[in-house]
């Protein structure tokens, strides 16, 4: 029997969601008279964590499968240069603007994952991010800041 | 009634009314189609327009473009395997493998037919029984609800498969627990907010379901390079789709399915809260269940009736859900409650004298379900292959896009730059999951359904001076209680009846 085996893993790593969930749960801040009730803010939590941490136990003793984890054979460079460049949208898409934030990710998107025509990486990136800007500002008139602020906006 | 549906037809049927309908089917079904902007994306982008619009005229396109977009969030689900929403996500389960095989123009069809029939057999029952279903639904009490949720939540075992009930049962109950995060409506308490002011109203909704589906999906796109027969057989479903053609005997096999999943769909829908997602897993559910062994076994392989039942059933559900919208002023779905708000704002109030104080609404409302339906059929159904070239583009090309309108889907619902950096963790968190061959649907389940268990459960323990004895005192309660167990234990038992006679 794998000792490590994928329900394993996934059973440990729920098993300290469900123990830090629950320990959590202790330090919701009630007021005496809210503490009286049958039912307050802190029981469902309580009984969740309880109720997780039972499941992930059984999990842990009789897992359904014995299949280990594999982490060859993965782009995980890729894939974490990925997740750092959402990051980065989500810190420039307001100081640097829509416009400029999104067709900088995407291009980078683009490249990062192998796209390297240079009139693919502006021609998939600058058209749509202005259509869409268009689209959202001119006819649904939802607003977002195009541009950079010290540009005027 | 008949006065009613003529009133419906008069005003559903102005050329003002039928271009809404229109539009909205095409646009729901484009918006509905990108992974990342589901219903809820795509009616909340439509309510600024259907401000300037006359009330009906506004309903009716919103309602067009729920439709259009539950029919678009299906294609990319069987396309591509990444619903942009909860309630396509069973569709995925045998969509996705008969796009696989060469068969996405057979799954498409097969998809739109069924909504197609859903929708339009749901249109008949609220039609007929709007009035009489809306007093089954306020007969329902705190205690029901929260058995009925119960009952939602243990039917995951039901499509969770062989060795994967614990796993499936973990996952509901991390979503649960994920419901709990925010402020807590009755007592005003924080939950797990830690300080930080943009957890007050807990997790979105939209935020979880893209980290799980979308974006998890296009991570693990990228963290699993296709190999080059892959990518040829993926460029090969998506570009040609195969015959849209069905069979008789696909037919034949269909039309039960569609019978039962448009009844089961159509009374999950009209209870205020269930919605189409509970609707889709159920009748998914009850579908394989029904199937027996051998055909059973089919599911979640390019299975027709798993991929008929809940494309049947959440249309109907859909349909369904307009009942508490349109009758009692509850929406039955998030979808329906921007919708409520939508109504609110132009001075309606959804509720029993809605039918006396706005007819025009509320009929031209049902009456243009069916017309949005054949529109879609008649419409979308040809015109998808030519909607789905934009599935066809390159890897490194659509997985950034899918990300950027995943992260900006839901940006564009809160502005906040917050909840894109939570989107990113609960994805890598996701990722880590389904690498791990852990479920993700259960946990949205559980998430959906959290909230209203936990507000149901409280309400019925006032009601009953904190005894829990209306658990097994309400014959209603306990009934649907007793289904829940035995939705849970029937597998385990029958898995080991069957294990003893081998």
């Amino acid at each position: 029997m794998t000792i490590l085996s994928k329900d394993r893993v996934g059973a440990m790593l729920l098993l300290a969601f469900c123990v830090g969930y629950g320990v959590m749960s202790q330090e919701i801040r009630m007021l005496p008279f809210q503490m009286n009730a049958a039912f307050h803010a802190r029981t469902m939590p309580e009984a969740l964590s309880v109720l997780g941490i039972v499941l992930a136990l059984m999990l842990l003793i009789f897992p359904g499968s014995d299949t280990k984890p594999v982490l060859r054979g993965y782009n995980w460079l890729t894939a974490a240069l990925v997740i750092l460049l959402m990051f980065a949208y989500a810190l420039t898409v307001r100081p640097a603007g829509f416009l400029l934030a999104t067709t900088l990710f995407l291009m980078v998107g683009f490249a990062l994952l192998g796209e390297r025509r240079p009139l693919v990486l502006v021609g998939a990136s600058a058209p749509i991010v202005v259509g869409f800007w268009l689209l959202m500002s001119e006819v649904l008139d939802v607003y977002v800041a195009p541009l950079p602020a010290f540009l005027g906006r | 009634m008949i006065e009613g549906i003529l009133i419906g037809l008069s005003t559903a049927l102005t050329l003002t009314n039928l271009v809404m309908v229109l539009m909205g089917c095409l646009v729901g079904t484009f918006i509905g189609m990108l992974p990342g902007l589901g219903p809820m994306s795509a009616i909340a982008l439509m309510i600024p327009i259907a401000a300037s619009l006359e009330p009906s005229a506004g309903i009716i396109l919103m309602a067009a473009v729920y439709y259009g977009a539950i029919f678009g969030g299906s294609t990319s689900s069987i396309l591509i395997n990444a619903p942009g929403v909860a309630s396509t996500v069973a569709t995925s389960f045998d969509g996705y493998p008969l796009a696989k095989q060469g068969k996405a123009g057979k799954a498409l069809a097969i998809a739109a037919y069924s909504s197609f029939s859903g929708g339009v057999i749901a249109a008949i029952f609220l039609l007929i029984a709007a009035p009489s279903l809306a007093y089954v639904s306020l007969s329902f009490q705190s205690t029901d609800y929260f058995a009925l949720m119960v009952l939602g939540l243990s039917a995951v075992a039901a499509f969770a498969g062989k060795g994967n009930v614990v796993k499936a049962l973990l996952m509901t109950v991390v979503g649960l627990m994920l419901s709990t995060v925010g402020t807590d409506q009755t007592q005003g308490v924080q939950r797990f907010t830690f300080g930080a002011l943009d957890l007050l109203d807990g997790i979105s909704f939209l935020l979880l379901v893209m980290a799980t589906f979308a974006l998890s999906e296009a991570l693990l796109a990228i963290l699993k390079p296709k190999t080059d027969a892959d990518r040829l057989r993926e460029m090969e479903a998506q570009r040609n789709l195969g015959s849209m053609a069905v069979s008789k005997a696909e037919v034949g096999e269909m039309a039960p399915v569609i019978g039962r999943s448009s009844v089961i769909g159509f009374l999950i829908g009209v209870l205020p809260g269930a919605g189409a997602t509970i609707a889709s897993f159920l009748a998914y559910g009850m579908e394989q269940r029904l199937a027996g062994p051998t055909k059973g076994a089919a599911f979640g392989h390019g299975s027709v009736r798993g991929l008929s039942a809940p494309e049947t059933a959440n249309n109907a559900a859909a349909t369904g859900s307009f009942v508490p919208l349109l009758t009692l002023g509850i929406p039955g779905s998030g979808t329906t409650a921007i919708m409520l708000g939508a109504l609110i704002g132009y001075g309606i109030q959804p509720g029993p004298r809605l039918y006396i104080d706005q007819p025009d609404v509320f009929w031209s409302v049902i009456v243009s379900m069916w017309i949005g339906n054949i529109i879609l059929l008649i419409l979308n159904l040809p015109l998808i292959p030519y909607i789905a070239r934009v599935l066809a583009i390159p890897g490194q090309i659509l997985l950034p896009l899918i990300i950027f309108f995943s992260l900006i889907g839901v940006y564009f619902v809160s502005f906040n730059t917050f909840d894109i950096h939570l989107m990113i963790w609960f994805a890598i968190a996701a990722v880590i999951l389904r690498l791990l061959d852990f479920p993700m649907a259960p946990m949205i389940l559980g998430f959906i359904l959290g909230a209203m268990m936990e507000e149901n459960l409280r309400r019925a323990l006032l009601i009953n001076n904190d005894s829990w004895s209306f658990l097994w005192e309400r014959p209603l309660t306990a009934g649907i209680l007793a289904l829940a167990a035995v939705v849970l234990i029937a597998p385990v038992l029958l898995g080991a009846l069957r294990r003893r006679r081998a």
